[in-house]
């Protein structure tokens, strides 16, 4: 009986009008939001991205200076920098062997021997699932585990191998080549043998577990532990393709080299382009809020003689109010429904491309609960208002 | 229709009150404004007042709809200040019934719907309560007209038969026969009579000369 007392005077024109600004506002904020997931999926699939290797610039005259390299070492103070930037997530050493290594194989009926060099770098960023029984070393363990790039394997294949008549070899079989990998220095010599676990596609290097480097350089290495100064670092980038990473290389004259740059870029455009039509999604949405304010205060103002009557009736105003919070609850869940559904409709128009490219789709559930939780603030803060302004008008 | 059960409502208190708006008036003469005045349960009032000395004020100020007065008004021990929004509601549903002089029927709904309004609230009396007393006031035929095409003294007994779809231990009736005739008056007069007897209740009626006749000589004559 009170909602057919109450209900003479909406304008279903404003309310209408404020359902479709806000129905169009938070599809657009829900669809930049989605695109935005779904292309930082595509981006993070392709394993180079979001890494960046840095290292300096070897002088000119480092050749004829060869016991100098400390010039082109990172030191403590230029690592903690590198760490406080904000578009650096996490950043890693790599730690050279300082000690002399030569590895040899009978393969194909030759021998074949070659010096060789280590790079240790911490597990996490390995891009190989590898067991942690596999990937690590302690003293008495007899054979070195041994991640290679995947582009050496391919010089061999069709460079090295074409051209001396060599068989290729494929990636299973690269890993049950057995190696042996004979290591001097410090008064020290041994032989052990080693074994490929893995191919990286990220990191360009020969790669060796932590464990393993600490060992041996405290075993063969000369120099003291602190003597040590990484001359490449790892860095997982938070937004790829920042120009603010540029520029910090720039200045302190450091070089990176990664592969995902072009990608970087792109994504970073395209999250700049989700983040503006998502403010403007926002901007619509926030302008529609106002407006569905704007019509409930005209319809309490045009109500306020009912709404004090049935208070003088008796009527508490949590009763008088339930209509008015009944009415923008369900128009916003409808709006929030529609909107959901919307932006899943929309999201089929990128998908299929990104599907093409190997990219899964991120989860629609994360929209849809963005939308409940947007909608559940904005019904939040008008149920909030109608309240005040009942109680005004109640007074 | 159900007697109440108690706790119950035992008098209202006035202490120096008066309307801010009077407060340079002389009001030398009142027995309320300015004095220490209780309505006592059970007994009879009928206020008497010329035009503009504040009878709808004193309503308003009883039933706590406005507060713009000084001094202290209490129901029993409570000060009707300290009542919260909740508090009211249910002063206005269980202990204090009003018929507003301004009568405040909804024009867009029917007659019996503006009394089943505060009935749905109360759930006082049944609909054959309501049917027998809109035939009792001769307005039978009127229960299902929209309120806004009755006429003054039509509406004035919708809102009479709605003032008394609750329980209460004080009814408030400002100028409420004032658009009924004589024979109406009686009959309005002997339906709150009943209600008020039945519940052991007081009826507080205001008046500028056209007094609700009630059938009994036990009432109180205040001057305001």
């Amino acid at each position: 009986m009170i909602s057919s007392l109450l209900r003479k005077n909406i304008s279903k024109w404003q309310l209408a009008a404020y359902s479709s600004a806000c129905f169009v506002g938070l599809t657009i904020l829900l669809t930049s939001l989605c695109f935005y997931r779904d292309i930082s999926a595509a981006h993070q699939s392709s394993s180079n991205s979001g890494y960046i290797v840095l290292s300096k610039p070897v002088p000119l005259l480092a050749a004829l200076n060869p016991g100098n390299s400390a010039a082109s070492t990172f030191t403590r103070s230029e690592i903690d920098d590198l760490i406080s930037q904000p578009w650096a997530r996490q950043v890693g050493e790599f730690t050279p062997a300082d000690f002399n290594i030569s590895a040899s194989v009978d393969f194909a009926g030759r021998g074949l021997s070659t010096a060789l060099f280590f790079e240790a770098l911490p597990d996490r960023f390995i891009d190989i699932d590898l067991d942690p029984d596999v990937w690590s070393f302690s003293e008495g363990h007899t054979s070195i585990p041994i991640i290679v790039p995947r582009d050496y394997l391919s010089l061999y294949n069709f460079g090295f191998a074409a051209s001396r008549g060599m068989p290729q070899v494929s990636e299973e079989l690269v890993m049950q080549i057995p190696l042996r990998i004979a290591m001097s220095g410090n008064g020290f010599y041994d032989v052990m043998p080693a074994r490929i676990v893995g191919l990286s596609s990220r990191i360009n290097t020969i790669a060796v577990p932590e464990s393993f480097m600490s060992w041996a350089n405290e075993r063969y290495s000369e120099k003291h532990p602190s003597q040590h100064h990484p001359s490449r670092l790892i860095v997982e980038l938070v937004t790829p393709g920042d120009p603010a990473i540029d520029k910090w290389l720039s200045d302190n004259d450091i070089e990176a080299s990664h592969d995902g740059s072009a990608s970087d870029r792109t994504v970073f455009v395209a999250t700049i382009i989700s983040s503006v039509v998502g403010i403007i999604g926002i901007i619509i949405a926030a302008l529609a809020v106002m407006l569905l304010l704007v019509s409930l205060f005209l319809l309490i103002q045009k109500n306020s003689d009912k709404i004090r009557d049935l208070t003088l009736l008796g009527y508490r105003r949590s009763k008088v109010g339930e209509f008015y919070y009944k009415l923008v609850i369900t128009i916003n869940t409808i709006i929030t429904i529609g909107a959901s559904a919307a932006t899943i409709f929309a999201s089929h128009l990128w998908q299929k491309p990104l599907e093409a490219i190997g990219s899964e789709p991120s989860d629609r559930w994360t929209v849809v609960i963005s939308a409940f939780v947007v909608m559940g603030v904005v019904t939040a803060v008008s149920v909030a208002a109608c309240r005040r302004m009942i109680n005004s008008a109640s007074r | 229709m159900e007697n109440r059960v108690s706790p119950r409502l035992l008098s209202i208190n006035l202490h120096l009150v008066i309307p801010d708006v009077f407060a340079d008036n002389d009001v030398a003469g009142s027995q309320i404004w300015l004095c220490d005045f209780s309505f006592e349960r059970g007994q009879h009032y009928l206020v008497e007042a010329a035009s503009g000395s504040g009878k709808s004020s004193m309503c308003s100020f009883i039933y706590n709809s406005r507060r713009d007065y000084r001094g202290t008004l209490s129901y029993d021990d409570r000060d009707a200040r300290s009542l919260k929004p909740d508090e009211v509601s249910m002063l206005r549903t269980r202990y204090i019934s009003l018929l507003p002089q301004e009568l405040r029927l909804f024009g867009e709904i029917t007659a019996g719907d503006n009394v089943r309004l505060k009935n749905k609230l109360t759930g006082y009396c049944s609909e054959s309560d309501i049917a027998a007393m809109f035939e009792r006031l001769g307005i039978a035929d009127k229960i299902d007209c929209p309120a806004s095409q009755l006429s003054i003294g039509q509406m004035q007994r919708v809102a009479l038969i709605r003032a008394l779809c609750q329980p209460f231990d004080f009814l408030l009736l400002d100028e409420p026969v004032s658009h009924l005739d004589g024979t109406n008056n009686a009959i309005a007069g002997e339906l709150v009579f009943e209600a008020a007897t039945r519940q052991g209740s007081s009826v507080i009626a205001t008046s500028v000369g056209n007094n609700l006749i009630l059938p009994t000589d036990d009432i109180k004559h205040v001057k305001l």
